[in-house]
Formats: structure tokens, C-alpha cells, sequence
């Protein structure tokens, strides 16, 4: 059910042209991460931490994009985590270039934002780009610094597809 | 007890000046999610607040409100502020980043100097500015370019030598057009530098000490002697390690060769947004304190250099690493080195801090001296040459300054 949700989202938006705004952008708040945590109870997904003035982070999002393109069962959970505060149109507007309109979308919306690194992780302090590859069974295995796609893509042909815990 | 709390003051009283009335009170701010409902030019409001002490014992402080700076002085240390006086231009997108604070700095004759920086573009390309004040802060000159090169700077810091000239240093990308058009990947940012010789009136032209650092953390300076800067900053070494390291100037326009503080070994292509604090004590040791989350050590560390920083020691690690410590401020004043960071429990945010009397050699044990249970700013340790204080801005809890007292 689950799947289907995060599935049903990315069909929903998927008509929307790459270079129009992304459509829900959600706030991420105190609670949020126990929220997606929950929502995705049993399904592998992704959650990619980003931020708009984070130069490798510019670099690397398209990537992001072209990778939920080619794989369009993949559960893809970005939240925008910059240190300055952004503006809710033009997170959504990266979004849109980058080709994630289609992903999950949240932006950090508290500025007290180790608050919400914390339940993330305690021992987060805010270096992004981070990315956490989150099996079925909740296993989960933590990439700092700009993902290899590689690795990211052999991840979900095992835990994601095969339904194999985190390999 | 090695440290006592001496004076805590609240920003809490108003002015009648010829100006608007001001109130620095600390708002209630329980139905906000965070600062951008409060908008007052007042530090209830401000989510950074530098600190800084003039010749004459008064203590300004340039703070950010949204995004506008502004520049208040206290004569009672901090227990009530003149009006705010706007340094900033109108319309204007601020970095606000949060190792990116503005930066204050007063001169012996009273003059005071601002840095901060604009993000320009929608590309979040940075552009620094300076602004300064020769009428004990009633007015302030309008802002300045401390450059006149466009491509991107950010994280400004600000010193002023024995002799009055103003050195200040940035992360730059100035040559970040010319690798691009070459063909050329163009990876994090440089130092560059400018001096003000005129008493911050302009900065004289602009020089990279050094290339190749991270783009995304604050850089720590002070001075070994007259006319010898110091630089700490976030390198990044062969193989994308981000470890940091301290530059020693030959002379004031000489930039001189870096040395690796630790080899913490943090290879990474991600901002860290968290950057090294510097002190250089009377006797021309360098101490550091940084972050880092390497592979041959995690967490905060602080380390020091008796040889002008070619070589430093073992890295000692600081705080609770269970509380995430960070954001460190080193400080030497009436004899005593001191050292201040924030730890975070998941409720409550802490200033800790501890000293040494024998040139960072020993410490006394960590003492938390102030907390807050909603976001703050960095603590930041600041001297008017006798005493010691912590200058922290909190959101819920309004301005503190706590003096620091040694009860050893």
C-alpha cells in the first residue's frame, strides 16, 4: 500500500513538464522524519538531504533527476536542508530543473534546524549532501557527499526491486 | 569551580533616542516555527549577533534581521542597547548561512567596521560588502563591494593589525569563470585578502592567498606579530579530503605556505557549513578548534601549534560527542585562554565552555553556562581587554552576555 502511494504520487505528477515548478512541496517540521519514516514503513526508499547553496548539491540533483526517470518505482524522498533560508518557489524551481517534480519533496521549514537533524540523526550536524538508502526492514546505510550512481541503482536492484532486506 | 557566572544581562531595556524607540526584549515565540515571524530591528528579533568592544568599554553588536543588518552599542554590557541603526542597503538578499554572520570589528579611535555578504544571484553567488561608522555609531557610511570582482565571495572575516590597517579575508571564486572557460573543473573556493589602510574607509586591492578550499565554512584569523597574518580555513586536500589548515603571511601583501592542522581525513564532496575558530595567544602559539567528521576522528577537536603552525598537536577531542558539539570560539585575554562550543540534547542547546591557565596545554572541566530550549546563534567569546564574556543570541531568550570568572 505503501508503494502504491509513493507510485501514485510520481504518476500523478508526472505530466507536469520538466521545467514547470514542483507541485507539493512539504514542510518539514518537528515530527516530519518519524512521519516518512511511518509512511514508508516496508518499502525501500531513498531520502536525499540537500541544499540549495550547497555547490556539490547543485551539482549533483539532476542526477537525482535522471535517475527517477530511468526508474520510475523508485521511492525518492528529498528534503531540502540548506543552512540559509530558502525560499519555498525557488526550492521548488530547482526541483522542477533538476527533474524531481516527481520525487517526494519536503523543505525544512524551522529555523531551529538542528531540532531537526536530531531526529534525523544525533550526531548530524548539517553537512549535506546526505543520503540515506533505507531498506524494507529499516536497515539503513548512509552516503555522505555526492552519491555514486552506481551504487545507489545496485542498491535498489537488490533491497528495492528483489524485496531483499538491505543488502 | 573553575568557572562561575558572573553576569548574565538580557537586552531587556528601551531607548527614547532621537530615532525609533527600540525595546530588545525577548519575544514569546511559542506559536512561531521559527524567527520569520518576527521582524522587529531589535535583537528579540535577530538570528546572529556579533559582538565587538570599543576602547572606551562600550560593546556593539551587528546583528541580522531578516534581511537587514543592524548595529546597536551598549554602555552597561548588554543590559540596554541604543537604537538600531540600519547598515544595510534596502532589498537586499542576505547570506544567511549559518557560519554566515556579519562581522564587527572597532578600531582605538572608535571607528567601527562591518563586513557581510548579499547572495546576488539566483545561483546563491555571493558578494561582500563593508560599511563603517566615525560618528560612535550614529550613522554608517553606505555599504562598499570589498572587491570589485563578481564571481562569488562569502564568509568575510575581519581584523584589525597593531597599527590600525584592517586585514580582511573571504572564501573567493574568482577563478572559478576562467577554469570553466577553460575546460577546467573548478572545485570549492579560495582565500582572498585586502587590507584597509585608511581605516576602513576602502580596501585596497584584493589578492587569493590561496586556492583550492571548501566553499562552505567560515574561516578563523588573528595575527602571529605586526604585519603577519594568520589564516585557518578548510582545505581540500588530494583525494577531496576536507581536513583544515593555517597559513602564516610573510608580510602583510605575502601570502605564506599552508600547513595541515590534523590529518582527520574527511573525504568528502559535501559542505560541511561548519568552519574552525583561531586564536594566536601573546606568546605566539596558535590554538585551533574545528569539526570534522573524518575517518581517523569525529566530532570537535581542538589542537595547537609553539612553532608558528608548521606543526600542531594531537587533536584533543572537546565536549559530549553523544550532543553533537560544535561551532567552537577560541578567545586569550587577562592571561587566560578560553574556549567556548554548543552541545544539543534534543531538547535543550548548551554553551559550554573551559580554560587554561598554561597556554592550552590543560583545560579546565567543561561547565555549561547558559542553555536554551529554541534555536540560537553561535557563542561567541569576546574581551574588552580585562574581562571575558560570552556573547550569545537566542531566540527565545533574548541576547545574553555572560561574563566569564575564573574561580580557580
Amino acid at each position: 500500500m505503501r508503494r502504491i502511494y509513493c507510485a501514485a504520487l510520481l504518476i500523478a505528477i508526472a505530466a507536469v513538464p520538466a521545467n514547470a515548478r514542483a507541485g507539493e512541496l512539504k514542510s518539514f517540521v518537528r515530527g516530519s522524519w518519524r512521519s516518512i519514516i511511518a509512511n514508508h514503513s516496508g518499502e525501500p526508499i531513498i531520502v536525499h538531504f540537500w541544499g540549495l547553496t550547497c555547490g556539490p548539491c547543485r551539482q549533483e540533483m539532476p542526477e537525482w533527476g535522471k535517475l527517477l526517470a530511468e526508474t520510475p518505482d523508485l521511492c525518492l524522498v528529498t528534503v531540502n536542508a540548506d543552512m540559509i533560508e530558502d525560499a519555498p518557489e525557488a526550492v521548488q524551481d530547482f526541483l522542477a530543473e533538476s527533474g524531481l517534480s516527481r520525487a517526494e519533496n519536503w523543505t525544512f521549514d524551522d529555523s531551529f534546524a538542528e531540532r531537526l537533524r536530531y531526529e534525523v540523526d544525533p550526531k548530524w550536524q548539517g553537512e549535506i549532501p546526505v543520503t540515506l538508502l533505507i531498506g524494507r526492514d529499516g536497515a539503513t546505510r548512509r552516503i555522505e557527499g555526492v552519491a555514486p550512481m552506481a551504487e545507489i541503482r545496485s542498491w535498489f536492484e537488490d533491497a528495492g526491486r528483489t524485496g531483499k532486506a538491505d543488502p | 569551580m573553575m568557572l562561575k557566572l558572573h553576569v548574565v544581562v538580557f537586552a531587556l531595556a528601551a531607548f527614547a533616542g532621537s530615532g525609533a524607540v527600540v525595546a530588545q526584549m525577548a519575544h514569546d515565540h511559542h506559536e512561531h516555527k521559527g524567527r520569520e515571524t518576527c521582524l522587529d530591528l531589535s535583537l528579540a528579533c535577530a538570528s546572529t549577533a556579533a559582538p565587538a568592544f570599543g576602547p572606551d568599554g562600550a560593546l556593539w553588536i551587528a546583528a541580522r534581521v531578516s534581511n537587514q543588518i543592524f548595529v546597536a552599542k551598549s554602555r552597561d554590557h548588554g543590559q540596554s542597547f541604543t537604537p538600531s541603526v540600519v547598515v544595510t542597503q534596502p532589498s537586499v538578499n542576505l547570506d544567511t548561512g549559518a557560519d554566515a554572520g556579519p562581522k564587527i570589528v572597532v578600531d582605538r579611535e572608535g571607528r567601527a567596521i562591518v563586513a557581510y555578504a548579499i547572495l546576488r544571484d539566483k545561483k546563491y553567488n555571493g558578494q561582500v560588502f563593508f560599511t563603517r561608522s566615525i560618528d560612535s555609531g550614529k550613522t554608517f557610511s553606505p555599504p562598499s563591494p570589498v572587491t570589485s570582482d563578481l564571481e562569488s565571495q562569502r564568509f568575510a572575516a575581519l581584523a584589525i593589525d597593531s597599527d590600525g590597517a584592517i586585514f580582511s579575508a573571504w572564501l573567493d571564486k574568482r577563478n572559478r569563470a576562467q577554469a570553466n572557460d577553460g575546460g577546467e573543473a573548478y572545485v570549492g573556493a579560495g582565500v582572498a585578502f585586502a587590507w584597509s589602510r585608511d581605516n576602513g574607509s576602502h580596501f585596497a586591492e584584493t589578492r587569493l592567498a590561496h586556492e583550492g578550499t571548501c566553499e562552505c565554512c567560515r574561516i578563523g584569523i588573528g595575527f602571529a606579530s605586526p604585519g603577519h597574518p594568520v589564516v585557518l580555513f578548510r582545505n581540500i586536500f588530494e583525494g577531496s579530503v576536507r581536513d583544515h589548515a593555517v597559513m602564516t603571511f610573510a608580510d602583510r601583501d605575502a601570502p605564506g605556505p599552508i600547513f595541515r592542522v590534523s590529518n582527520d581525513d574527511w573525504a568528502t564532496n559535501a559542505c560541511p557549513h561548519q568552519g574552525p575558530s583561531l586564536a594566536v595567544t601573546s606568546d605566539g602559539a596558535y590554538h585551533a578548534a574545528w569539526f570534522t567528521a573524518g575517518r581517523a576522528r569525529k566530532g570537535l577537536f581542538y589542537a595547537r601549534s609553539l612553532d608558528g603552525g608548521k606543526s600542531f598537536s594531537a587533536p584533543t577531542p572537546i565536549g559530549d560527542p553523544d550532543h553533537a558539539p560544535s561551532r567552537p570560539s577560541l578567545l586569550e585575554a587577562g592571561g587566560k585562554l578560553w574556549l567556548a562550543w554548543k552541545e544539543f540534547d534534543g531538547d535543550r542547546t548548551s554553551v559550554l565552555i573551559m580554560a587554561s591557565h598554561d597556554n592550552g596545554e590543560n583545560w579546565s572541566a567543561p561547565k555549561a553556562i547558559a542553555t536554551t530550549t529554541e534555536d540560537s546563534d553561535h557563542p561567541i567569546l569576546v574581551s574588552d581587554g580585562p574581562h571575558s564574556f560570552l556573547s550569545w543570541q537566542t531566540l527565545k531568550d533574548g541576547y545574553r552576555l555572560i561574563e566569564l570568572e575564573d574561580a580557580s
